[in-house]
């Protein structure tokens, strides 16, 4: 039996990096107290027995707001990594403790396109500071490494791309053309979103697919191309899915912007025969609770359509690991 | 897909059965321009699309709805929808769709 493959979220927001307020947190704290009173709760462990058993997900955490950053665990040979979004920055710290005792540090990087949200954490991505560490960017843009090194240009950072004592170098993938990385089979697809966009498919050596497919549109007036998606996504443990806006939203005010929805998501993932889908890039704009009511209406949307085997919607947040 | 059409007052009515899903939204998006054209060539100006059979509608029927909503701009017929039954209810407010499009509660000629 081999290791199960981990993939990791670091950052789950599309566009801009939020926070939490402290007005926020204290409205969390004030209504679980309220909810808590008379519960009896002497210990860590009695709390954390209630939160489990009496709270939602909103009530009790936050879906974070880091911006793209999702890591496949497989093997130690290397990282994989998908996207630079802000939640690099602490992924690059906990790799770096892994790689000081002992792990590879080498870190394969698969970018879905070269938009702020997605490349702002390189910049502060501990290893490239590290001579022990060897970077290898693979994108499908051949203009990534000029993207790269022009948001470290002086009016925008203080420390140019070209101090890094790490080993960085660029491969640019061609849709559609599978690469072998360190092990890992990876193949592209031409996504529709400004600038271009692409997904990947990754599989493992135990056979398991994972699919990172974000900032991607699905037009009303292309949904033949949907088959392509459908192939891609096809029998996957996981897909990954851009689901930041409305079905309406995305076929009124925010057409043309680059964006897909949950419910064209979870019928790409049931056409695919995809067991789990997890819904991604959250629009900044959304509070926990919104994003938990577009997670509730997902799961609802899938059980009125199904009709087969049930697909697994999960609402990614930083810090999900999901095994496979 | 059954489908059928009638002329109610100032409006056409459509009224499709079934599901609308991958297998059947091409179908489903036809009859809507069908619909739009009877409507145009009757001078009638409103299409009332008639949900109360309707099983449920994926995404892809959804956008069928948004598609033609913008023919019917091109040919001066404006569309509506008419008594979801309680799954298509779930759906329109799921997908926000009942913000996109005015939804009646009855459909012309059935208590409206």
């Amino acid at each position: 039996m081999s290791e199960p493959t981990i993939v990791r979220f670091w950052g789950t927001r599309g566009i801009l990096p939020v926070a939490a307020t402290a007005q926020s947190v204290r409205d969390k704290i004030a209504n679980a107290l309220v909810v808590a009173r008379g519960q009896g709760i002497a210990s860590y462990e009695d709390a954390i027995r209630f939160i489990d058993s009496e709270l939602d997900f909103a009530a009790a955490a936050t879906y974070g707001g880091a911006t793209s950053c999702v890591e496949v665990e497989c093997g130690d040979e290397a990282f994989y990594i998908c996207d630079m979004g802000s939640g690099l920055q602490e992924l690059g710290r906990e790799a770096l403790r892994l790689v000081r005792r002992d792990r590879a540090g080498k870190f394969n990087f698969f970018l879905s396109h070269l938009h702020w949200d997605h490349i702002m954490g390189f910049p502060h991505f501990a290893p490239a500071f590290d001579d022990d560490c060897e970077i290898v960017i693979h994108a499908c843009h051949a203009d990534a490494e000029d993207a790269l090194r022009r948001q470290q240009e002086e009016m925008s950072y203080p420390v140019p791309f070209d101090s890094w004592a790490a080993r960085i170098r660029f491969v640019t993938m061609t849709p559609g053309e599978e690469i072998v990385v360190d092990g890992l089979r990876v193949t592209a697809m031409l996504q529709d979103h400004p600038h271009a966009s692409y997904g990947y498919r990754f599989v493992d050596p135990a056979g398991r697919r994972i699919v990172y497919s974000t900032d991607s549109e699905h037009r009303i007036d292309n949904m033949e191309r949907e088959d392509a998606f459908t192939f891609f996504f096809r029998d996957a443990d996981l897909v990954i899915c851009d689901t930041m806006y409305s079905l309406a939203a995305t076929n009124s005010t925010r057409e043309d912007w680059g964006h897909s929805s949950n419910l064209v998501a979870i019928d790409l993932c049931r056409q695919a025969g995809a067991k789990r889908l997890a819904l991604f890039h959250h629009d900044p704009l959304l509070n926990d609770e919104e994003i938990q009511r577009m997670h509730e209406d997902s799961l609802r949307y899938e059980k009125l359509t199904r009709a087969g085997a049930p697909l697994e919607v999960l609402c990614a947040y930083d810090g999900l690991e999901v095994a496979l | 897909m059954d489908v059928s059409y009638a002329a109610v007052g100032e409006a056409l009515v459509v009224a499709p059965v079934g599901r609308v899903d991958e297998a059947s939204w091409e179908e489903f998006g036809r009859h809507l321009a069908s619909g739009i054209e009877q409507a145009e060539q009757q001078s009638l100006p409103t299409l009332v699309i008639d949900l109360s059979s309707v099983d449920y509608m994926s995404s892809r029927g959804l956008r069928a709805l948004t598609m033609a909503k913008q023919e019917g701009i091109g040919a001066g017929v404006s569309i509506r929808l008419a008594a979801p039954n309680d799954v298509m209810r779930e759906i329109l407010a799921i997908s926000r769709y009942d913000r996109l499009f005015a939804v009646d509660p009855t459909a012309p000629g059935n208590g409206a």
